[in-house]
């Protein structure tokens, strides 16, 4: 193109400072640099890409095998037992006791021998009559019949079917798991059972269910403090140095170690309310002093992001300022609130340190009943669990960090299924 | 100081300014100003940019209550009252002076709720019915009730420029005021939807008090019937619109007039 002429006299003219072989090197040294920076971007976004994958698929892999456990095959003729009962003595609360009286572990023990041979029959795990126990309250019908039992084995056992531990051992696993008696079967126990002193019958429900209602408990507490505080420090707090010092504090309140929120509710909450140490109240309280500070700050951000045409078009029809407040900037600015309170509470459930010192590591067998009854936590839980010295725990605490995982992408699910929900252009 | 054409002495006056000074901090924005608004007209202020003619329009809704820095000294009445009195409400003076702003900013809600928004909050419709009449009579005098009357649950923000502006007008008057402010209503918009809002501010004029603020001459001398010439805060001449284009009596205004500032 360059070669045409745009006139009669452009060949006796200079060229131009743009088109001289200068500002082409120069040019091609722009395309360049560019050309560079967009790798390097690309690099780094590869890099966390792998990353996550990395870490997700290692999680993956390792907590698979914590939602199975090795479970021995026993058929319990009730019949025979001599296991007595009937509807109203096995829907006690006292149930799984009466059973333990009457000599149920015994009589599955009994049955193991019979059909697995001595050697088997104590590689059963101590808590196993327990699922069957259960199985009997469930439908106590199951009383005069005969039914099959998967029953969790000893770690012992459920090692050697993976190929470690003694000869005898591996030997034995060998044997069962040949006569088809010994296999690693899902466990679907593992998200309805709570915490307990063997890997076998330990389950998640107790912990998912203290986050839940912890988390409750947090949301209610800093979502409506923390965005009225931000409402009001942004459109009706006067401009002065108390201002000052309060968005100051709050900036660092943000900023404050957890474990230090934790102190606080060990030294106010639990001396006011010395009677809910452990519960999920309480936790939830102190890890809502730890995710308000958030709310705050992102809130006020989404406020300050809300055009002032908006405002002021409103207010120019006649609106008061609370008006204004909530017909206009609230919904505007909740988009971006919500981000916060994901990014808030995402901070606030994987949060162990604050909740060791209020008590919420605590070994509980029972899932809460309520905000008031001991609890504990699924970060917690995996804490617990990876200190355990049993092998068997290593994989129900990558199963646990699984649960933790997903209930996370819920939440934050749910807050960006909201979030586009409310979201409005203008 | 200020030339007023003589010949404007007897008419009435809606809004009343009396030495009005507006600060931003330690700035003088507007010094002294003294003026008669009049119910019949349309007014412009025409003036070079940072003349302050905006700022003293919003003193007329009192919005420049929201910004904190700016402070407003003098006397300026509705209709006889004290708009700074004790007896006056803000919300209620905001409902009787409406405005529309230089940038169309119609709320990120529908077609329908953006002019149901003002009859709303002030109660002045009980019924759904009573708030369609409403909504519809407004759209209609702002000339967009045909373009819109199909598409009422759209947001009111996927309209086109010149169209948002109109429904910020209708906006304006669903509340029925008694005046109407108009900061550079058409800077932002193209030469056709400019011409409909002139059309629509004529269709206006008589019903509404109407003060515009433009930087167009042109406009000014096309849609007003009173024009204030301001200049570095102050109001340099005010009078008849024909008069102070053909025929101004300040120096200033006539360099500014034949394009020699501004």
């Amino acid at each position: 193109m360059s070669s045409i002429p745009l006139s009669s006299d452009a060949a006796v003219q200079p060229l131009g400072p743009t088109r001289t072989p200068v500002f082409e090197q120069r040019l091609a040294k722009r395309y360049r640099e560019e050309r560079n920076f967009r790798l390097i971007g690309l690099g780094a976004v590869g890099f966390s890409v792998a990353v996550l994958v990395f870490l997700l698929g290692n999680m993956l892999i390792n907590g698979i095998g914590g939602f199975q456990r090795a479970e021995l095959e026993v058929t319990i003729d009730f019949a025979k037992s001599g296991v007595s009962g009937d509807a109203v003595s096995l829907s006690a609360p006292t149930a799984a006791q009466t059973l333990e009286m009457q000599g149920l572990p015994d009589i599955v023990t009994f049955f193991a021998e019979e059909q697995l041979g001595k050697n088997a029959a104590r590689e059963i795990s101590p808590d196993g009559w327990r699922d069957v126990a259960a199985a009997l309250i469930a439908d106590p019908e199951l009383i005069g019949t005969s039914k099959v039992f998967d029953l969790p084995t000893t770690s012992a056992l459920s090692g050697a079917l993976q190929g470690e531990g003694s000869p005898e051992m591996l030997a034995l696993a060998e044997r069962l798991s040949d006569q088809g008696k010994l296999a690693r079967n899902w466990d679907w126990g593992f998200l309805a059972r709570s915490d307990a002193t063997t890997p076998q019958s330990v389950g998640i429900w107790g912990a998912l269910k203290g986050s839940m209602l912890t988390m409750l408990v947090t949301l209610a507490l800093a979502f409506p403090v923390g965005v009225l505080s931000a409402l009001y420090l942004e459109e009706y707090a006067p401009r002065g140095r108390w201002t000052e010092i309060i968005e100051v504090s709050i900036s660092n309140l943000a900023a404050v170690p957890s474990i230090i929120f934790g102190l606080l509710g060990l030294s106010i909450f639990l001396v006011i309310f010395p009677d809910l140490r452990s519960a999920p109240l309480i936790g939830g309280m102190t890890l809502a002093l730890m995710t308000m500070p958030v709310i705050v700050i992102t809130g006020r951000n989404a406020i300050k992001a809300v055009p002032p045409s908006i405002r002021d078009g409103a207010l120019a029809v006649g609106a008061s300022p609370m008006q204004v407040v909530f017909h206009h900037v609230l919904p505007l600015a909740l988009p971006g609130m919500l981000t916060g309170t994901i990014i808030g509470m995402a901070r606030a459930l994987g949060e162990t340190a604050p909740l060791l010192l209020i008590g919420m590591r605590a070994f509980v067998a029972t899932p809460p009943d309520g905000f008031t009854s001991p609890a504990t936590v699924l970060p917690m839980q995996i804490f617990l669990w990876s200190d355990e010295i049993d092998r068997g725990f290593v994989e129900r605490t990558s199963a646990a960090i699984i649960v933790l995982l997903v209930f996370l992408l819920a939440m934050n699910g749910l807050a960006i299924y909201l979030r586009n929900k409310f979201e409005k252009r203008w | 100081m200020t030339v007023i054409h003589p010949n404007m002495a007897d008419e009435t006056a809606k809004i009343r300014a009396r030495d009005v000074c507006v600060f931003y901090g330690d700035k003088l924005a507007i010094d002294h100003v003294s003026i008669d608004i009049s119910p019949n007209y349309v007014t412009a202020f025409i003036g070079p940019s940072g003349c302050g003619k905006s700022t003293f329009l919003r003193c007329f809704n009192r919005m420049n209550d929201t910004i904190g820095a700016a402070k407003v000294t003098g006397l300026i009445e509705l209709d006889g009252e004290d708009i700074h009195g004790n007896r006056m409400d803000v919300v209620q003076l905001r409902a009787r002076v409406g405005m529309v702003f230089q940038k169309p900013n119609p709320f990120p809600k529908s077609i329908y709720e953006n002019v149901a928004y003002g009859p709303k909050i002030h109660g002045l419709a009980e019924k759904k019915a009573d708030l369609d009449v409403v909504v519809e009579r407004s759209l209609t005098r702002a000339g967009l009730w045909g373009e819109v009357k199909d598409r009422l649950e759209d947001s009111g923000t996927a309209l086109s420029g010149g169209q948002q502006q109109r429904l910020c007008i209708a906006r304006a008057i669903a509340v029925d005021p008694e005046v109407i402010l108009m900061d550079e209503p058409a800077s932002a918009l193209d030469p056709i939807a400019t011409a409909k809002i002139e059309e629509l501010i004529n269709d206006l004029s008589g019903r509404y008090a109407i003060v515009i603020v433009t930087h167009s001459m042109q406009q000014a001398a096309r849609v007003s019937q009173r024009t204030a010439f301001f200049h570095l805060g102050k109001m340099v001449e005010y009078g008849p619109t024909s008069e102070i284009f053909t025929n101004p009596i300040e120096e200033r205004t006539k360099d500014y007039i034949t394009g020699r500032y501004g």
